[in-house]
């Protein structure tokens, strides 16, 4: 995780959509393995750090810091909240009028990117919290604090 | 501003017990708001982030909301009668 996290960063700060993508699914197809599977209290304790990370660090942090960042850099200025709610209601109006704008279109997929992560439901819950809860309570030390 | 009746959101099921308009009080939503999503005139929320559910569904559905509200899912409990004031951020119960 430690790389894939890092690796992450590192496409973040160049924008690199591509790998951004990569390295959030990479983590979520890890995360599934060890909710998955057998995991043991060590093992269950990584997916926990895996779904903290993909479900509020990174979405809710660090997409949100490089989304602020990056918005004032487009022409005509927008702001961020107006982005994001021309993206969620699909407003064809803003589209078009920042269609050229390549960091417009750049910062939308991104956020696209980040909410298609953020946003999965598998068997009910976010991110299949359910089935990682269930898992988590079964493992966790009688002693745990 | 909007008044109706509160909803205080602890677990998914209460959604299911929405059954006409509702203001939905909550620490964080829940995949299952959509099947309430009709009934919702807003969405209050102790959470704070542009990038959280409540606000992505809130922005999906076109539904006002006011975020980082500490503690209110103690302060009002289900059926109060309340105001939303989304320009000002704030709720308080109504007579």
């Amino acid at each position: 995780m430690e790389d894939l996290v890092i690796e992450l960063f590192s496409c973040t700060y160049r924008m690199d959509l591509a790998g951004i993508k990569k390295y959030l699914e990479q983590l979520w197809r890890e995360y599934q393995v060890i909710i998955n599977g057998k995991p043991n209290w060590k093992q269950i304790n990584r997916a926990r750090a895996i779904l903290y990370f993909i479900g509020h660090i990174y979405p809710e942090w660090i997409a949100v810091q490089s989304l602020e960042r990056r918005v004032r850099f487009i022409k005509p200025s927008i702001t961020l909240d107006l982005l994001l709610i021309a993206v969620d209601r699909n407003d064809k109006k803003v589209m078009k009028k920042y269609q050229r704008s390549e960091v417009f279109q750049k910062l939308v997929q991104y956020y696209k990117i980040v909410k298609n992560i953020k946003n999965r439901v598998v068997n009910g819950t976010y991110l299949d919290e359910a089935t990682f809860n269930k898992r988590y309570k079964k493992l966790q030390p009688k002693d745990y604090y | 501003m909007i008044t109706g009746r509160v909803t205080i959101i602890n677990s998914s099921a209460d959604y299911y017990r929405i059954k006409r308009p509702t203001i939905v009080v909550a620490i964080k939503t829940h995949p299952d708001i959509v099947l309430a999503i009709k009934y919702v005139q807003a969405i209050v929320t102790e959470l704070n982030n542009k990038l959280c559910h409540a606000a992505i569904i809130a922005r999906e559905y076109d539904i006002p909301i006011v975020m980082g509200v500490e503690g209110v899912t103690k302060e009002f409990k289900t059926g109060d009668k309340v105001t939303v004031d989304i320009k000002r951020k704030m709720i308080w119960k109504t007579w």
